[in-house]
């Protein structure tokens, strides 16, 4: 009776087979996708959005999705990849450009923001306006003035290479490629850079302490800037003025998003985590340093402005001391096991240029 | 020998029959999902006039009823959520969405129903609000079909181009995205045709009815809301514009004609 039972399961997992299985033989190797989870560090919050839920976290949907975010075939002319203007050495922001470098020697109108936590930012961009991070691409690898290419250029520069035809059957069981799987995969290399080991992180773990002055600049964070830059992820994702005046590009912000006028010259809250790397600062970056943007807050707010949010009204009182002492907390949260992370960098590259700033 | 060689491998062959068996049943489940027994198929056609002519891009010049001339160089708009109804009130949804693009050569939609007679149509012009914010999709809705707002998130619903004399942008030119999918900026409108009894649509089994829309760019520019080339060229954001624009969109289809199975 157990042969005859073994039979039987056997016969049916040959015909099986026979029956599913042949899509698997089509010459662009096996389809046998290893799933991954997007790990939540240890007392965060859940993501607002699951970003993931039509999207299955896979090793070969991830690693496809980095060769794209590293592949300048995705501009007109070959050479901007999304990486270039998101460099993981700055926590996947422009280093040192307050605007990044678009073909054909063009500009663009905004700081890069970085990269990481994104499954917890439910609206993307400056203003918002990305409602989902996996159409997120679509913006900048349309635009004139960033990589400027045609989706249906892209996909056909795709579909020329065989390597992208098995990593796109390894991730998608078929080596059909389209713009939805490619910005999916996409979505899985961006959506699952998580930087959550800061010093801060470290403190807050118990494996660290904060220097004395570390210590007052934390505290002068929680009763000065906390509000706004929420802990854990450093912000609260809201769209807010904070006085900086209208830019020579006459970027209103969100009110091109809701076209409220309420919502003039509000931008979206950016997380402070691994501020050390992303300079310069703000949604043009106009301000080059920390100390620079601490002084915006102390002294440099336009207090005029009809939408200038209401906790600003006064500006921020701080001390010098003060002062210096949020710069090293702010220090506190960068992390560079995030920027050195080999599981981000191109594949066959085994270390990453990193400044190595962290406070350890 | 033979009874010998059936009865020795007997269990081998009934078990291979029976996995056989389990096999066809579990792929009959996939491929055939529709449930009911006798089954027709309704083809919609869509047809797009302007001056009581088929619309032809590139090509002719229609005039609308303020007299302002134009030319269509590309019109394309969504027609999602398909709902019919037969004559007990039983009504046969999908939600499948399809681009209706005059490029094409000819645009139609295929809907497996079961056979019966049939006397409402319902669909949404546009694209419901959970496919705007649900991430990158494909087929109809692939950004590639250049309906997606990369800028702003969301679908343009109704997409008119072209040129007119009466127009005061640049290179006298039409563009009109129509979109918006939040609250009070949607613009995606339900359209509900109702037949005419004495032509009842009916479905017979293993046969194709063909249902003739048209759609009258006439009414594109009048009826609910008054849109003049000349006060608007071009639309392309959410909101008020768009709104009014879209105001006329419940004007705009009709039967034309209903092709009866034989």
């Amino acid at each position: 009776m157990k042969i005859r039972i073994t039979i039987f399961v056997l016969i049916t997992a040959v015909i099986f087979i026979a029956l599913t299985g042949a899509s698997n033989d089509d010459g662009y190797g096996i389809f046998n996708p290893k799933p991954i989870e997007l790990k939540i560090p240890v007392g965060w919050p859940k993501p607002t959005a699951n970003i993931f839920a039509n999207n299955k976290l896979t090793e070969e949907g991830f690693r496809l999705g980095k060769k794209l975010f590293y592949d300048g075939k995705l501009s007109k002319d070959g050479e901007v990849s999304c990486a270039s203007c998101h460099q993981q050495f700055a926590a996947f922001a422009t280093f040192d450009h307050d605007l990044s470098h678009g073909v054909n020697n063009t500009l663009s109108t905004r700081n890069a923001p970085a990269l990481y936590n994104l499954a917890w930012k439910s609206n993307l961009h400056w203003d918002g306006g990305i409602n989902h991070i996996e159409v997120q691409p679509l913006s900048p690898l349309t635009a004139p003035n960033e990589m400027g290419e045609t989706l249906e250029n892209v996909i056909n520069k795709l579909k020329k290479d065989t390597s992208y035809k098995r990593m796109f059957k390894a991730a998608f069981g078929d080596a059909e490629i389209n713009s939805q799987r490619m910005l999916k995969a996409l979505a899985q290399f961006t959506g699952t850079l998580i930087s959550a080991n800061s010093k801060y992180d470290k403190v807050k773990r118990g494996e660290a302490v904060f220097t004395p002055f570390e210590e007052k600049g934390y505290m002068v964070f929680k009763s000065k800037c906390a509000s706004c830059h929420q802990e854990p992820l450093f912000s609260d994702f809201s769209f807010r003025n904070n006085g900086l005046p209208l830019n020579r590009f006459n970027d209103i912000g969100r009110q091109k998003i809701t076209r409220k006028s309420s919502d003039s010259l509000k931008f979206l809250v950016p997380s402070l985590r691994n501020a050390q790397l992303t300079f310069p600062y703000m949604h043009d970056g106009r301000i080059y340093s920390i100390p620079q943007v601490i002084e915006h807050y102390r002294s440099g707010i336009s207090t005029e402005q009809p939408t200038l949010d209401s906790s600003l009204k006064n500006r921020i009182q701080l001390t010098n001391l003060e002062k210096n002492q949020l710069v090293y907390f702010i220090y506190t949260l960068t992390d560079s096991s995030f920027t050195k992370d080999t599981r981000y960098t191109p594949d066959g590259i085994n270390s990453v240029f990193n400044p190595g700033f962290d406070k350890h | 020998m033979n009874s010998i060689f059936i009865k020795k491998y007997w269990f081998l062959w009934n078990s291979f029959a029976v996995s056989l068996i389990i096999m066809m049943i579990a792929t009959s489940f996939t491929l055939n999902n529709v449930p009911g027994a006798a089954n027709g198929t309704l083809k919609i056609r869509f047809i797009n006039t302007a001056n009581g002519k088929p619309v032809v891009l590139r090509d002719s010049v229609y005039s609308n009823v303020f007299g302002e001339q134009y030319q269509i160089n590309k019109l394309k708009y969504y027609i999602s959520n398909v709902s019919i109804t037969n004559s007990n009130g039983k009504t046969n949804f999908s939600e499948d969405c399809h681009l209706i693009d005059a490029a094409n050569e000819e645009n139609i939609i295929e809907i497996p129903l079961q056979a019966g007679k049939y006397d409402k149509l319902k669909f949404l012009l546009g694209v419901d609000s959970i496919r705007n914010c649900s991430g990158a999709q494909t087929g109809a809705l692939d950004p590639m079909n250049g309906m997606f707002w990369t800028w702003n998130s969301g679908y343009i619903m109704f997409k008119l181009e072209g040129n007119s004399t009466a127009s005061t942008a640049d290179l006298q030119r039409i563009e009109h995205h129509i979109g918006g999918y939040k609250g009070s900026d949607n613009v995606a409108t339900v359209i509900q045709l109702d037949f005419n009894t004495a032509k009842n649509l009916e479905i017979k089994a293993g046969a194709t009815t063909e249902l003739v829309i048209e759609t009258n760019l006439d009414n594109y520019w009048h009826g609910n809301a008054a849109i003049k080339i000349a006060e608007l060229p071009m639309c392309m954001i959410t909101g008020e514009p768009a709104l009014k624009v879209a105001k006329n969109f419940t004007r705009l289809f009709s039967v034309k004609e209903i092709h009866q199975a034989p």
